[in-house]
């Protein structure tokens, strides 16, 4: 089994591991660091329930492999919160009633937060709010109230 | 007051941190071990041998197990929690859904053949693909509507035939007479297609056995935990005292996951034949064949009408497909949800339907959110549609001309069952004034003169929910009790643990539960917390599907709040010197009436703990349980209209509006309730416009393994709800809630299937099956342009 | 998922030498088509060769007539890019809509290109907009870059390190995706350079295709109503659960219409 050493920085600290070379990120992130926020709901790179932030970017950790983050900084659901005080965004999404079961939640907030940082300052519609969530399936909301969550945390972080 | 406020939910911060406990998630002691099940590639076919000496010899292989070890153990098997009942006196077919393959033929795709336990998936899956298999394919049966054509290859070749049972109910005299006379008979071809739950989180189940203590532990993706620990003890005969059951946060059910799955069972027998705790997590492709799918009813029906447009009588044909076997609560849709609400919300003199269970060689079919009802809805107003179109009356009128005055309520309808509340014809006024009826009609008109179809999809209908008393549906065929359990614990404090027997998966429990034990009991919410999902904890429970918790669980909880108010007002009245009667409580605080004299509810409560000066025969303590039975099911009511845009190029609909006015009698948390008709809309749209478990009608493979192929609607597919409520209270309970759960999927496929017709009815259009995809919407309007 | 030995070259140099080294290596980019495949085991690999890790591969750059993306430009890059939206904005339109936001983010158009998916926008991207393929030892014209169904011109060891396009006149780009998976089910790139016109059409066939006779009533005149009455043969389309062949061959002409509105 080939494994391969691999050092990144997940919400901020220092992690090193050895991992076989087949570990994807979702896995390394739950199964090894214990940070179970992080979810898979497919196996196609659809569902967006993994979704972390890789250097900045949001990305879906089921579809990439843990070896491959040599250096990066990752940041997950369990990154967001200061303490007790919410993002922004998850407060949003408490407010508006963004969540039912929380299971795609986690990627949820995730994909919002990067679509607030990438129209920062720019006008945010409806229409922009649901193309931006094509990587983001839920089942239980019926995106209505994901989408109303989007826009106010969006306007929460300044945007 | 909390019951009725948009209170946000008290559950949110875990889900929105990851701090969430899922199945996944759970972490053990011991290393846990990973299962892989090979599945049958074949929809049909018989095993010649399984060799799996190789697996077992590969590293990380800790037992492969299979069907033979299964029978030499002698593990048995699950049958019906609502058992096939013929009603026409001839025997039922069963044949229970087998955990793993027993006698060597496999009967649908994705049929457990073996069971690899190994120390990491990946061992898990490379010791699957070294098992070695000798199937002989058999020619199998995938078309409902064919099921029991002659020739049809047989799924069970020991009954003769395909059918499982046969039942037909309603007033059939009155139906051949109103059809004799009737001024238009509408007939149509109505399938529903067949789809699959999908929620986001796959089953997952994990398994440990203690020896040392002969105790066994199951994790689980299930809504009621309690009927999985009685399942256990039919399938590996473990007894529920020796057995703890959790379902910890499930990542949405939908009703799918209320079964006793082969997986569950099968990843304890790893853990006892290991001695390690045992996992299995589904992926999408195994859950989209392995999880239960559901409707995949062919209907045919006619529906009669006066010169007026008032409905006479209708009547239909139902093949009703239950897959490869019998899933536990299968029948619950054929002989219990499906037919009752016929009716809709329309007053409809005669009704007559057979169904015919069939089996074909696809993964079984069992309740799905709406179970039976959106088929239901689906048939009948399809029929409505196109009889308003054919005799040129608006289909907004000729709703509201047949809609159930609420006069009329109690309403007994052909079918014979009882709407207790209820006031359609509101509905039907609200709706029209919601979504500006008159002005979308002339928008349709100024827009098809400019060639664009759009069109609008109304419904309306009575759902069955709330499912209960115990009496009702044990007469309609259920072997568990359907009534719910909650006991609320006072601690010496005065802070309560509320415990259910419901469960949450979505359902915001934990917020509703805590509303309702919080005013009843008239202390902060802050001061009550909720624990669901522990066999453990919770004394037993029925579990949440049905649209029933509030109207069950959430009233056993009102109940034994109730009850302990009472004894702690004795107790109150006692301290203070006075007549219970004499005593209110208030923001925590046992009153005297018209003084000034009171008594913190923590200082009774700690008295029923710890002070011997109490009221003579009152007992220590201060904790009630409730057992709630309710007086009848509860009948939410609904009108949904939607508007379509439909591209004739390419077939593509655009869904631009779509309202609801529901009548779901007491609303706890209207931020909560939205929020479940949202959802439960969006899977019927998706139901109506792309979501299909499709089979290849020759090979029988199964096509739609992945998100790949499997559509569910993504948020560009969905427009913002208009969703607004109408409340009469259901006598059948103390609260005076119906359920809410279920409108959105049973309405839908409907809504938006009249609106797609009715956008393309000026082709010649008079029907297209669901799901409406952009393909099929065009070939219609080929075949329409070509007079075929 | 089968085991592989995992690599990440600093130069294209070293990234040759080690697939050339492997029994059977093959190049990760963007991963966004080829990790889905290994995670169901339709694919295996003794090594994967991570290209990530070539910083030179990361570009988007005007080089005279031509516009040049390096091998590890991805989507988000393209579409956003302030040269590619002056230069070929169809080409942004399409990179702007491959799958969704988060594949965008990770998945290149060369990795696209060198899996050959018979859905992938960026295939009709390459051949519509007449684009070369550069690898690390020849450059390949788009019409002589697809061979199949997953089948390209490339040959074992060698890596694709850009692909540069000409700049048309005009161009436009138009996808009917699946519901289920936002694949194309038919997507047309037109454009127009000169006196000539390209159709390149993906989704339909087991490989992207042109389209003749569009082209040549695009040349003549390039507008949406020249393409009225042509229609395309089903003959050797997909037919699946999204569509039969009839229906792509509709959505052909459709798309093709809608692209040329878009230019």
């Amino acid at each position: 089994m080939p494994s391969t050493k691999v050092s990144m920085k997940v919400n901020g600290r220092a992690v090193s591991a050895e991992v076989d070379t087949r570990t994807l990120l979702v896995h390394y992130i739950r199964e090894h660091l214990k940070l179970t926020g992080t979810h898979v709901g497919c196996d196609t790179t659809q569902c967006g329930a993994c979704t972390v932030h890789v250097n900045g970017q949001r990305i879906k950790s089921c579809t990439i492999f843990a070896v491959q983050l040599e250096g990066a900084e990752v940041t997950t659901v369990e990154g967001l919160a200061k303490g007790k005080q919410l993002h922004p965004m998850q407060a949003a999404f408490s407010e508006h009633h963004g969540l039912q079961c929380g299971y795609c939640t986690p990627g949820m907030v995730m994909s919002a937060i990067s679509i607030a940082e990438r129209y920062k300052g720019k006008a945010l519609t409806e229409d922009i709010v649901r193309h931006e969530l094509e990587g983001n399936l839920c089942r239980c909301t019926g995106y209505h109230n994901i989408v109303k969550a989007v826009m106010a945390g969006a306007k929460a972080m300044g945007g | 007051m909390y019951v009725g406020q948009p209170i946000r939910r008290r559950e949110d911060v875990r889900f929105l941190t990851g701090r969430g406990l899922f199945v996944d998630d759970v972490q053990m002691t011991q290393p846990i071990a990973h299962a892989a099940f090979l599945r049958s590639p074949h929809a049909h076919a018989k095993i010649r041998s399984i060799k799996t000496e190789r697996a077992r010899g590969l590293p990380g292989v800790l037992t492969v197990l299979t069907g033979a070890d299964w029978v030499r153990q002698g593990h048995g098997e699950a049958d019906g929690v609502w058992p096939v009942n013929d009603r026409s006196g001839k025997p039922a077919r069963t044949v229970n859904r087998p955990f793993i393959c027993v006698d060597n033929v496999v009967r649908c795709v994705g049929e457990i053949v073996a069971m690899v336990v190994a120390e990491d998936r990946h061992q898990a899956l490379d010791a699957c693909e070294a098992i070695e298999v000798d199937y002989e394919p058999l020619p199998a049966n995938v078309v409902t509507a064919k099921a029991l054509d002659a020739g049809t290859p047989l799924v069970h070749p020991k009954f003769g035939t395909n059918e499982v049972l046969e039942t037909y109910h309603g007033n059939k005299a009155v139906v051949d007479e109103a059809f004799k006379k009737a001024h238009h008979i509408t007939k149509l071809e109505v399938p529903t297609n067949r789809v699959t739950a999908s929620p986001i989180e796959p089953r997952a189940y994990m398994g440990h056995y203690d020896p040392l203590n002969d105790r066994y532990t199951v994790w689980t993706t299930h809504q009621a935990p309690h009927i999985v620990r009685q399942y256990f003890t039919r399938s590996l005969h473990i007894p529920e005292h020796k057995l703890r059951v959790v379902a910890p946060d499930v990542g949405g059910g939908f009703g799918m996951k209320l079964y006793h799955y082969p997986e569950e069972p099968l990843v304890l027998w790893g853990a006892i034949e290991t001695e390690r705790p045992v996992k299995w997590t589904g992926t999408r492709s195994e859950c989209l064949m392995g999880d239960t799918h559901a409707r995949d009813h062919y209907t045919v029906g006619e529906m009669a009408f006066d010169k007026g447009g008032k409905i006479l009588a209708m009547r239909f044909k139902t093949l009703a497909a239950f897959g490869a076997y019998e899933s536990q609560w299968q029948a619950s849709i054929t002989n219990a949800y499906h037919f009752t609400m016929l009716s809709l919300a329309y007053d409809i003199p005669g009704i007559f339907t057979q169904v015919k269970g069939v089996y074909t060689n696809c993964t079984p079919v069992d309740a799905y959110r709406g179970a039976g009802r959106p088929e239901t809805v689906y048939q009948v107003e399809r029929l409505i549609e196109n009889g308003a179109k054919e005799m040129g009356i608006d289909p907004f009128e000729l709703r509201q001309k047949n809609a159930i005055p609420p006069e009329k309520i109690p309403y007994t309808t052909a079918i014979g069952i009882t709407y207790d509340s209820g006031d359609p014809p509101e509905l039907f006024r609200k709706m029209k004034k919601l979504c500006n009826y008159e002005a979308l009609r002339e928008e349709q008109k100024k827009l098809r003169a400019q060639g664009i179809c759009m069109g609008i999809g109304i419904c309306g209908f009575f759902d069955m929910a709330g499912a209960g008393p115990v009496k009702m549906m044990n007469d309609l065929g259920a072997k568990i009790g359907c009534y719910d359990v909650a006991s609320v614990r006072v601690h010496p404090s005065g802070k309560i643990t509320v415990f259910a027997g419901s469960h949450s998966h979505g359902q915001s429990h934990a917020t509703t539960w805590t509303q309702i034990a919080a005013d009843r009991l008239g202390i902060p919410i802050e001061d009550i917390e909720l624990v669901e999902g522990d066999t453990d904890r919770v004394p037993f429970g029925i579990g949440t599907w049905g649209s029933r918790s509030l109207s069950t669980a959430g009233v056993a909880v009102a109940v034994a709040a109730g009850r302990v108010i009472e004894k702690a007002k004795k107790l109150a009245a006692h301290m203070l010197e006075c007549a219970p009667s004499d005593l209110v409580i208030e923001n925590g605080q046992f009153i005297v009436k018209g003084t000034d004299k009171k008594i913190a509810f923590a200082e009774v409560s700690n008295a029923a703990y710890h002070s011997g000066d109490r009221p003579k025969g009152l007992e220590i303590g201060l904790e009630e349980t409730a057992f709630y039975d309710p007086t009848d099911c509860t009948y939410p009511s609904a009108v949904h209209l939607c508007v379509v845009i439909v591209d004739p190029e390419t077939g593509h609909v655009k869904l631009r509006n779509y309202w609801s006015v529901d009548d779901v009698g007491r609303v706890i948390n209207p931020m909560v309730f939205e929020g479940q008709v949202h959802g439960g809309c969006t899977q019927g749209i998706g139901q109506a416009l792309m979501e299909e478990c499709a089979y290849d009608p020759s090979s029988g493979q199964y096509l739609s393994g992945t998100f790949m192929d499997y559509a569910i609607p993504h948020a560009t597919d969905i427009p913002m709800f208009g969703v607004e409520s109408h409340v009469t209270l259901t006598p059948s309970n103390p609260l005076g809630a119906k359920g809410g759960g279920e409108s959105g999927t049973i309405a839908a496929p409907a809504c938006i299937s009249n609106g797609v017709i009715d956008a393309l009815y000026h082709f010649g259009i008079r029907q297209i099956t669901q799901p409406m995809t952009p393909k099929k919407i065009w070939r219609a309007i080929q075949d329409a342009k070509a007079g075929r | 998922m089968y085991a592989f030995n995992y690599h990440r070259p600093a130069s294209v140099a070293e990234a040759v030498k080690i697939l050339k080294a492997s029994s059977d290596g093959r190049c990760l980019a963007g991963g966004m088509s080829l990790i889905p495949t290994m995670k169901h085991r339709l694919s295996s690999s003794s090594d994967l060769i991570d290209l990530n890790g070539i910083k030179e591969l990361s570009y988007i750059r005007r080089e005279g007539d031509q516009l040049v993306i390096g091998a590890l430009a991805r989507h988000v890059e393209i579409a956003d890019s302030a040269e590619v939206k002056k230069s070929i904005p169809a080409l942004a339109a399409l990179a702007g809509g491959v799958g969704d936001p988060q594949v965008r983010n990770r998945g290149t158009f060369c990795g696209s290109l060198c899996f050959a998916d018979p859905a992938a926008d960026c295939p009709a991207g390459l051949v519509g907009l007449n684009g070369t393929v550069i690898t690390d030892k020849r450059r390949i014209a788009a019409d002589q870059f697809f061979e199949g169904l997953y089948e390209t011109a490339l040959e074992k060891g060698e890596i694709v390190t850009g692909v540069s396009f000409p700049i048309p006149e005009k161009a436009g780009w138009a996808k009917f995706a699946n519901l289920a998976s936002r694949y194309a089910i038919v997507a047309v790139m037109v454009a127009k350079t000169g006196g000539t016109a390209r159709v390149a059409v993906t989704g339909a066939k087991a490989s992207v295709f042109r389209v003749a006779e569009m082209e040549a009533a695009l040349a003549k005149n390039f507008s949406a109503a020249a393409l009225d009455g042509i229609k395309v043969s089903s003959a050797g389309m997909n037919g699946d659960l999204h569509g039969d062949p009839d229906y792509r061959a509709n959505l052909v002409s459709v798309m093709a219409k809608r692209a040329v509105q878009a230019s």
